[in-house]
């Protein structure tokens, strides 16, 4: 009976209930949402900084990582593979070689890190072969007998390897993807021109669109110039093992693309037997072993196992290496905390005042209640069970639509382009995926039920105190 | 046999300067099937009165037994349980609880006490049929008229068979048509039930139908009159 007079008291003023459980709704809805987003925005980090950059475990000579100097190089590996591959958890290892040097080209230079690698090894332990750009070539798929370099397209932009050119095929593709012909006639002037960046490129058409155009088609008009001039080389200089300068020019076999630009300007991939013949370091030789693991979870139950093998090699996990990675990581506990205080708190004071303001307006029918013998313990109950009922419709709804939301854009993702080169710059992606567990759910609707309770509490107390006599006179 | 005693009873408000007595030495008795009113000027005491009979407020002085309960001597708690079990009431705006139907509203004390479903429904039923509502038992407070919620009123009080019904202005907002419907309908009950009615009241048509009328003035009896009930 109490429970059925609750029900039905929370749908009497329904404009009132349908209020709070919309600002209900849409508070749990932005929490979580927000949430997922982030989630997948960290896990993505995650999983791109472990499958295309670190690994989990990585052993360097000891003074490598300070020193760079060419010649620290492991001075046993045999036994440290061997100790790596025999320990519990581990499932694949490789080695590196990597050399500090210089890429130039006719237009200009930088400073990169060579990373010479197992190539076949290294697509079982990374996904660095599957971030290849389409029509840039392969991961080095084809026998040349030239030296060959995987690089990154922020590399490749920085040697301008990549160009822009509207060619007659790239406005015909415009067309296809939905440019309006208007937008493609304004191009025209630029078909055939080379631009030698990205800025001189989109300063040229922004100049011929009106700004709205220029909102709209832009980012399109950008991917239709992009041009790889295929079989570029550019020239790799280093240090060899007796500290002599040498290099070498590297046809480059594909550019790969991943959302941390700091990664894809600097890491360039060779295989490690064109290193090795360039430098001098001697077959089996390494700077770097990495030890991949069957899980994220095991990075700190195995490295101290790890540690404790390899006593003289510098021995760290990828959370070690990326601190800030792995404090985000560590801390996303905290941060969904966070978040489910935000939104409780907002529920706790909608439910409150919405709850306050039903008891003041029932002081009379609250007065007959107790007078006519319904006791405290059933008052409380109703009060109780009224702010129960408004905070599980209200949650229950946030979280269908949150889920509902969470689905779709975690199939469709969200493009957050605009901001990439902000977002990229530390390694994070554009696209987003939002994806948030089922713990998370439950965890917040049993945590939405406990508000519920606690905030009924005060003004159920309110009604307790209500003197029966005073509140039939109320009348 | 005496339904209610109330001994030498007074209750004082003490406001921020003055002191008001609002009952003052009172002391009354009723008896089973008494159909009795309470008269007087507004600021009489007869609202006090009934509060104190019914056990929602406190005496100051003196003593009130009913059903053979002192009241002062029990705790809150068992106050609300006392008037569950022993009075009924009805108040003169009707204060049935709006999001129940009438068939809810006269089964909600019954169900408090925990009656089983049949005997409840039954009750329910043979009350609604008394009260001339047995058409309307799915009807919510807002689907009937003043003098039809009164009559659920009447019946919700009447449900749980207590030892007399308090019913403080039940006329105050009815029309005359109604007034004299509800109170056929509580003469009714009277005569057949033997329940005992206590009436405070301005309504002249209240006082006619009554067989007991007792006037206060500054929270005293000044006159308690026996008459025919000539209604």
């Amino acid at each position: 009976m109490i429970t059925s007079i609750a029900w039905k008291n929370v749908w009497r003023n329904k404009t009132r209930s349908f209020t709070v459980i919309a600002a209900v709704t849409i508070g749990v809805f932005a929490g979580v949402f927000s949430m997922a987003a982030i989630n997948s925005s960290i896990v993505q980090r995650i999983n791109a900084a472990v499958n295309e950059e670190l690994s989990h475990i990585q052993v360097n000579n000891k003074d490598f990582r300070s020193s760079g100097d060419i010649r620290d190089i492991i001075s046993d590996p045999s036994a440290v593979i061997s100790t790596l591959e025999k320990t519990a958890g581990v499932t694949a290892v490789t080695g590196r070689i990597i050399v500090r040097g210089i890429a130039s080209t006719s237009a200009g230079s930088t400073g990169v890190e060579i990373t010479g690698i197992d190539t076949e090894k290294e697509k079982q332990m990374f996904t660095i072969d599957r971030k290849l750009i389409p029509g840039t070539g392969s991961y080095f798929g084809s026998d040349t007998k030239f030296n060959t370099a995987f690089i990154g397209e922020k590399l490749a932009r920085e040697l301008n390897i990549i160009r822009y050119i509207l060619t007659s095929e790239a406005l015909s593709g415009l067309e296809t993807a939905g440019v309006p012909l208007t937008v493609i006639e304004k191009l025209r002037s630029l078909e055939g021109q080379r631009f030698t960046t990205e800025k001189k490129f989109s300063a040229a058409y922004s100049e011929l669109l009106s700004a709205k155009e220029l909102k709209k088609y832009g980012l399109k008009i950008k991917e239709a110039g992009w041009s790889y001039r295929e079989g570029s080389r550019i020239i790799l200089t280093f240090l060899d093992m007796n500290n002599n300068q040498t290099g070498a020019a590297f046809r480059i076999c594909g550019i790969y693309r991943t959302n941390n630009d700091l990664f894809e300007s600097l890491t360039v991939f060779v295989p490690a037997s064109e290193l090795r013949q360039l430098t001098g370091i001697g077959e089996g030789q390494f700077h770097r072993i990495i030890a991949r693991l069957e899980e994220d979870d095991l990075t700190n139950d195995v490295t101290p196992v790890i540690r404790e093998a390899l006593p003289g090699y510098e021995v760290m996990n990828w959370k070690e290496i990326q601190p800030d990675l792995a404090m985000i990581a560590d801390y996303i506990n905290q941060i969904y905390a966070v978040f489910m205080v935000l939104i409780l708190a907002a529920l706790a004071f909608g439910i409150v005042n919405t709850m306050l303001m039903a008891v003041l307006e029932r002081t009379r029918e609250l007065g007959m209640l107790a007078a006519i013998g319904m006791n405290r313990r059933r008052v409380f109950m109703m009060i109780m069970l009224e702010s129960i009922f408004l905070s599980i419709v209200g949650g229950v709804a946030g979280m269908a639509v949150s889920g509902i939301v969470i689905a779709i854009t975690g199939h469709t993702g969200i493009n957050l382009v605009k901001y990439s080169e902000g977002m990229e710059a530390f390694g994070y992606s554009a696209h987003l995926y939002p994806s948030i567990g089922a713990e998370f759910f439950v965890t917040l609707t049993i945590l939405i039920v406990v508000t519920g309770i606690v905030s009924a509490i005060y003004p159920a107390r309110k009604a307790l105190k209500l003197n029966p006599v005073e509140a039939l006179r109320g009348e | 046999m005496k339904v209610v005693e109330i001994n030498d009873v007074s209750k004082t408000y003490h406001d921020t300067e003055v002191e008001v007595k609002a009952v003052n030495g009172v002391t009354l008795s009723f008896e089973k099937g008494d159909f009795a009113v309470v008269v007087g000027p507004s600021g009489s005491g007869k609202t006090t009165l009934l509060n104190l009979i019914g056990g929602l407020d406190q005496p100051t002085g003196g003593e009130i037994i009913v059903a053979g309960h002192r009241l002062s001597e029990l705790r809150p708690s068992e106050l609300i349980d006392f008037r569950m079990e022993h009075v009924g009431f009805v108040f003169q705006s009707y204060n049935l609880i709006p999001v129940l139907t009438a068939e809810e509203n006269v089964g909600f004390i019954m169900n408090l006490q925990k009656w089983p479903k049949e005997k409840r429904k039954a009750r329910t039923d043979e009350l609604l049929l008394s009260v001339g509502l047995s058409d309307r038992h799915k009807s919510r407070p807002s689907q009937l008229s003043g003098g039809q919620q009164q009559r659920v009123a009447v019946a919700r009080a009447l449900a749980p068979r207590p030892e007399f019904i308090l019913a403080d202005e039940p006329t105050a907002n009815l029309d005359s048509k109604s007034a004299e419907t509800l109170l056929d309908i509580m003469e009714k009950l009277n005569r057949e039930e033997q329940m005992t009615f206590i009436f405070s009241t301005h309504d002249i048509r209240v006082m006619k139908r009554a067989r007991r009328v007792i006037t206060l003035e500054d929270g005293r009896v000044v006159s308690d009159e026996r008459t025919n009930g000539a209604g």
